[in-house]
């Protein structure tokens, strides 16, 4: 065996093995050396661990045992009125006062369809989706003031809500994203800037699927004549006319509406977006259309 | 002893068998596949360590795709840029959304609040100690600081019929006043045009 075979060996060894990274590494044997309580240091003292029995032994018992006392975690009965609480889906809330306000100040277009990129884009809106933010909960406060007619995707929406928006002639939407769906929209020019294909909308949980499927609640898998049915019984409900979207001049933009797999407005997933060059790479082969279909 | 030598050779076994799968998966020897070895058009499927998945050959490392110039969807992505600045208010009939615009006869006042980057009323209140003390603090005036404060003085003198307690800082350009009188002094400032 020639020394040109063992190289070319070791190559391809090293060609089939994975990549060093921060998560595969590790200190060589021996290098770190724990540190040890010196027995003849300080004159041979007790080093602050005091005089005889277990603490002299530094026999640091485990958190809340009380050396054979009912210990106080468990002498306290519990009640779990917030267990699980840090992983329950959280939606900060949104006043319509404060969605007029943005609108009176020229932050948002309503021209165009609003979802949760341009509310975040305005500054108004802190949202974090690193602390089981879900988006937007869009709350009645104002809702006797609002005058805007908008199509506008939230993630969550209140009966009365609905109604403030489709009595001025808007449309809403209640949409589901997944967190990393979401930390796109939040700032969709730091993820162009890796050069990343952006990637398909998962589908909701199924805690969230009967919400999203409701036509009351205008989900965006709901049945599109249900939601018809659902506008006009509302209309009735808080005894307003509803006003006739289809002879609106701004029809197309009251109709447009993202596929549930698609994250942005008019960009399908799979696609790279290059800011640089201003050009967007799409895909052609078979492989990737088939990962990005559905 | 015993154990050391069969772990030793379960190690050994364990070598060969890689150096075999990586010797079939060398660039020379395409052809003898392996049946185990797969191409990544399975995607899906995940496992659990490396030992145990399949050797990845046929890897393709340049997928087809087109490069679309000037494309249709671009405004779709300006639309997604944030803002380089703050835009500005296109006048309007009438603000729902109790926005108050700034009005040009405030201009020919002795004084002047100008407004914030965000178009706001530079008027707050500061709390300090746990919320006991409360200060109004009218910031960014320009012009006659002590004429305007004269004014304020009077107005929530007539208003409340007490004595308030103000602090005027000329060089920072800004009023305190003691007490809460934030909504006050709003209204006051959107009733001049500031």
């Amino acid at each position: 065996m020639g020394s040109r075979q063992i190289v070319e060996k070791s190559l391809t060894l090293l060609r089939s093995l994975p990549r060093i990274s921060l998560n595969n590494i590790r200190d060589n044997p021996g290098s770190k050396k724990t540190q040890k309580r010196g027995r003849g240091q300080h004159g041979g003292d007790k080093h602050g661990s005091g005089n005889k029995g277990s603490g002299q032994r530094q026999n640091f018992m485990r958190l809340g045992y009380e050396t054979g006392n009912n210990p106080f975690y468990l002498r306290v009965p519990q009640e779990h009125y917030y267990r699980g609480h840090h992983h329950r889906r959280q939606y900060p809330p949104l006043s319509l006062l404060t969605l007029q306000r943005i609108i009176d100040t020229n932050r948002v277009d309503v021209t165009v369809p609003i979802d949760i990129a341009s509310i975040v884009k305005t500054g108004f809106y802190s949202f974090f989706p690193d602390q089981k933010h879900f988006g937007i909960n869009l709350i009645d406060e104002g809702v006797d003031i609002f005058e805007a007619k908008i199509n506008i995707e939230v993630q969550w929406a209140s009966e009365q809500v609905i109604a403030a928006i489709e009595r001025n002639g808007g449309v809403i939407t209640t949409a589901y994203y997944d967190p990393h769906s979401l930390f796109l929209l939040r700032n969709p020019k730091k993820f162009f800037e890796t050069g990343q294909a952006i990637p398909r909308r998962m589908i909701p949980p199924p805690d969230a699927i009967e919400y999203y499927t409701s036509a009351e609640n205008r989900g965006y898998l709901a049945d599109p004549d249900q939601i018809s049915e659902a506008r006009l019984k509302l209309a009735q409900k808080y005894g307003y006319k509803l006003p006739v979207i289809e002879n609106d001049p701004k029809y197309n933009m009251l109709c447009e509406r993202k596929d549930p797999r698609q994250i942005f407005y008019g960009l399908e997933p799979g696609w790279v977006v290059n800011l640089k060059d201003e050009c967007i790479l799409k895909p052609k082969d078979e492989e990737l259309k088939r990962f990005y279909s559905l | 002893m015993a154990t050391v030598l069969r772990s030793r050779c379960a190690f050994a076994r364990l070598f060969t068998r890689k150096s075999n799968r990586i010797l079939n998966n060398t660039i020379d020897s395409v052809t003898g596949l392996i049946p185990e070895s797969q191409s990544v058009t399975f995607l899906t499927r995940q496992y659990s360590n490396y030992a145990k998945s399949p050797f990845a050959d046929r890897i393709t490392e340049q997928y087809n795709y087109e490069i679309v110039k000037n494309p249709p969807e671009w405004k779709y992505v300006e639309r997604l840029m944030p803002f380089e600045t703050i835009p500005q208010v296109i006048p309007k009939e009438s603000y729902p959304g109790q926005w108050v615009p700034p009005k040009d006869e405030a201009k020919s006042l002795p004084f002047f609040i100008s407004r914030t980057k965000n178009h706001d009323i530079p008027i707050y209140m500061e709390t300090t100690f746990k919320g006991n003390r409360r200060i109004t603090k009218i910031k960014k005036i320009d012009g006659d600081i002590w004429l305007m404060n004269d004014e304020i003085k009077h107005l929530l003198k007539t208003k409340y019929k007490r004595y308030v307690e103000t602090r005027v800082h000329e060089l920072a350009r800004f009023i305190e006043i003691k007490g809460d009188y934030v909504n006050d002094m709003k209204e006051w400032a959107y009733s001049k045009g500031f």
